[in-house]
């Protein structure tokens, strides 16, 4: 069996070793005998949306983010449609902003955004960085962050998980990143998904299930995993 | 000085088993020295006439090398060449290696100053044939090798041996050392007012608890550490001198060593007052050479940064590189330099998430770790230590190291146990730290690196038997 996961943007979004998230995926899913297809597309290049499994969008400079906003602009009716399939989408931090509808800045001018999450970002004084830990799905994520942009998601839009440390989305309400169907948005680098080895699995689940397939993964053994993500929590919530 | 044919058969040795050393890989100046002191036992004397500029000598139990490192950093700041025997290699045989490789073929010297670190069993043998313009006296420790009495020959053989006409540059806070101004020439003396760990009572065992010249226990109205501190016989009236050099408003703050001489104030990226010692002897040192204060200082200051830079430490069981990790072209840089060795690798990485080293680790997944993954049948382990130790260990495992290679040891001195353990003779051992990690793992290694010269004892007591 075989997965397509799609690196977007890896040249441009490529801050805080967020390849780290596609190598987690590739090596959960050979570990269990599934065979990662990896494909790093960029700007202007033919992106199939609808025959992926698994979309990463990573986050990158502000710089090199208004560059491939219009790029991602031009495909926003095929990136919906394949959410509202069940594509599984893990954004984060730039990527997890541009699925909203704008991002206003500093000066208060408005950059229009994708707008398929009713989310917007507000540029802030100040930058939100530290260690994070985030209550989600009755376990807890644990990563970095490092962003000014400020994050607040629209009426009934569910995040991703409270925050129990850290600042979150945007450091007043308590919220940490959003989910929408299949799709995962989240401020936590880290990079994420090696540390928290349940939310990488989760990911795959989904993807495995919106092909209509047999859903069981084989289990591994995480112990290392584990033992990393407690030792990070225990430090942190000391 | 006419040159025999002994001299040029010597030469030329040396410097064959040089080149051919470096073709195979290795650096060497020990067997070069060793061969070329077999057909002319008179090189030292023949070579060390070209240092027109001088020759310093640095010697004493502690702190030698990195005196000698220090002072190397202030010349590289007056553009000055000069030639430098490399830590480990304070013997006859490495000294003579390292003039030989200062040397061309045709027997002209590259440099004109030499700077010199010598064993303190091997002064004699050396002024013997060499007479040093300026010789640096650190201080005088007993080590585990010394039985009663041998600190004192040691001493007495240094004190004898140097050549009345040579300049001395001396620690007036180490009676021992101090001494050795009274029937001197040219002295001058470097010292520390006080620090703040000072005491005027001390626990601490003292080499010198008598005066060196007539024997009456010395009394002390200040202890820095050690014999060293400001003291006086009250039987001969032998006292500290005054210090020319003397270190004042000495503090530690945010991991810099900061005093001031005079009215110029000094910075040293260093920790642990003994170093303020070494720092204040090679200051002393490179006035005497002419070199101004402002490049002193920043010789003082700019020194850190170079150490920890593949920096070798000869530890009994095998040498190690330390080397600062700090972003992923620097470990991508160090990865390549270790794969290029092509043996068996040890490794040793340390991470940390403090201020100075980066609070974020998510840049170790933009090192290319994968290619120890895909060479991982030549690395026995991978110790992984530091206060992200399990978040290096987890990058190694994606990055295709086998778990089994992996060790997570939050205790460096335990690491380095593990890196050590039954090391065989081929096998290479490299130690990455982050920036905080860096002066304790430095720390560790010298102090390891200082027993070891325990176990380079034959030699040198092979060569203080020969010079007696």
């Amino acid at each position: 069996m075989k997965l397509n996961i799609c690196h977007l943007y890896p040249d441009l979004l490529d801050l805080y070793g967020d390849r780290g998230n596609i190598l987690a995926l590739a090596a959960r899913c050979r570990w269990r005998g599934i065979e990662p297809v990896i494909q790093k597309a960029s700007l202007g290049e033919d992106l199939d949306f609808m025959g992926m499994d698994i979309l990463f969008l990573g986050g990158g400079s502000d710089r090199e983010q208004s560059l491939l906003v219009q790029d991602l602009m031009r495909r926003e009716k095929e990136l919906r449609n394949a959410i509202e399939n069940g594509l599984v989408v893990l954004a984060i931090c730039g990527g997890f902003q541009m699925l909203g509808s704008y991002y206003q800045m500093a000066n208060g001018k408005k950059l229009q955004f994708l707008g398929i999450i009713d989310l917007w970002t507000i540029a802030g004084a100040k930058r939100l960085i530290g260690n994070v830990v985030v209550e989600a799905d009755k376990s807890t994520l644990v990563g970095f962050e490092n962003h000014s942009g400020k994050t607040y998601l629209g009426e009934g839009v569910m995040p991703l998980g409270k925050v129990l440390f850290g600042n979150g989305n945007n450091g007043d309400d308590l919220q940490e990143g959003v989910r929408y169907r299949n799709v995962f948005g989240t401020y936590l680098h880290g990079p994420l998904l090696p540390k928290n080895p349940h939310f990488a699995d989760l990911l795959l689940e989904l993807a495995i299930q919106r092909r209509g397939l047999d859903t069981h993964l084989l289990e591994l053994d995480d112990s290392l995993e584990e033992l990393a993500h407690d030792t990070m929590v225990k430090k942190i919530m000391k | 000085m006419k040159h025999t044919w002994r001299f040029w058969a010597a030469l030329w040795a040396g410097k064959i088993i040089t080149k051919g050393l470096l073709v195979s890989g290795k650096k060497g100046t020990t067997l070069p020295g060793k061969i070329a002191n077999m057909i002319d036992p008179e090189i030292m004397r023949h070579l060390s006439v070209a240092y027109s500029d001088g020759i310093i000598m640095i010697t004493g139990t502690n702190g030698k090398t990195t005196t000698a490192n220090l002072l190397a950093s202030i010349i590289r700041q007056s553009g000055e060449e000069f030639a430098f025997n490399q830590a480990g290699a304070n013997l006859l045989t490495g000294i003579t290696g390292a003039l030989i490789q200062n040397t061309r073929w045709n027997g002209i010297s590259r440099a004109k100053l030499a700077l010199l670190e010598v064993d303190e069993a091997t002064v004699p043998k050396f002024c013997e044939q060499v007479s040093p313009t300026l010789a640096i006296v650190t201080n005088f420790f007993r080590d585990q090798l010394d039985r009663y009495g041998e600190l004192d020959t040691t001493v007495r053989m240094v004190r004898e041996s140097i050549p009345k006409e040579t300049v001395l540059v001396l620690n007036a806070d180490d009676p021992l050392v101090a001494q050795f101004g009274t029937d001197q020439t040219e002295v001058i003396y470097y010292g520390v007012e006080r620090t703040p760990d000072s005491q005027s009572e001390s626990e601490e065992t003292r080499e010198a608890r008598f005066c060196p010249t007539c024997g009456t226990e010395l009394d002390y109205t200040l202890f820095h550490y050690g014999q060293l501190g400001i003291f006086k016989c009250l039987g001969c009236g032998f006292h500290r001198p005054e210090p020319e050099i003397l270190a004042q408003s000495v503090r530690l703050q945010d991991g810099l060593l900061l005093f001031e001489v005079g009215e110029t104030p000094f910075s040293l990226l260093l920790q642990g007052y003994y170093n303020l010692y070494n720092a204040l002897a090679a200051l002393t040192a490179a006035r005497q050479l002419g070199i101004n204060d402002g490049m002193i200082e920043s010789g003082l200051r700019g020194f850190i940064p170079q150490a920890g830079r593949m920096e070798r430490f000869h530890l009994p069981e095998g040498e190690i590189t330390l080397t600062l990790v700090k972003n992923p072209t620097g470990f991508d840089q160090v990865i390549q330099t270790m794969l290029g060795v092509n043996k068996p690798l040890r490794i040793f990485i340390g991470i940390n998430d403090l201020a100075a080293d980066g609070r974020d680790i998510s840049w170790l997944w933009d090192v290319n770790f994968e290619r120890l993954g895909m060479h991982e049948d030549n690395i026995s382990h991978v110790i992984c230590t530091g206060l992200r130790a399990e978040d290096m260990a987890l990058r190694l495992k994606y990055a295709g190291v086998s778990v089994e290679k992996l060790v997570i040891e939050h205790s460096l001195s335990e690491a380095l146990n593990r890196l050590q353990a039954s090391r065989t003779v081929e096998e290479v051992a490299f130690i990455c730290p982050t920036y905080t990690l860096l002066f304790p793992l430095r720390e560790l290694l010298e102090s390891r690196q200082q027993n070891t010269e325990l176990s380079q004892a034959e030699t040198k007591w092979a060569e203080r038997g020969a010079a007696k």
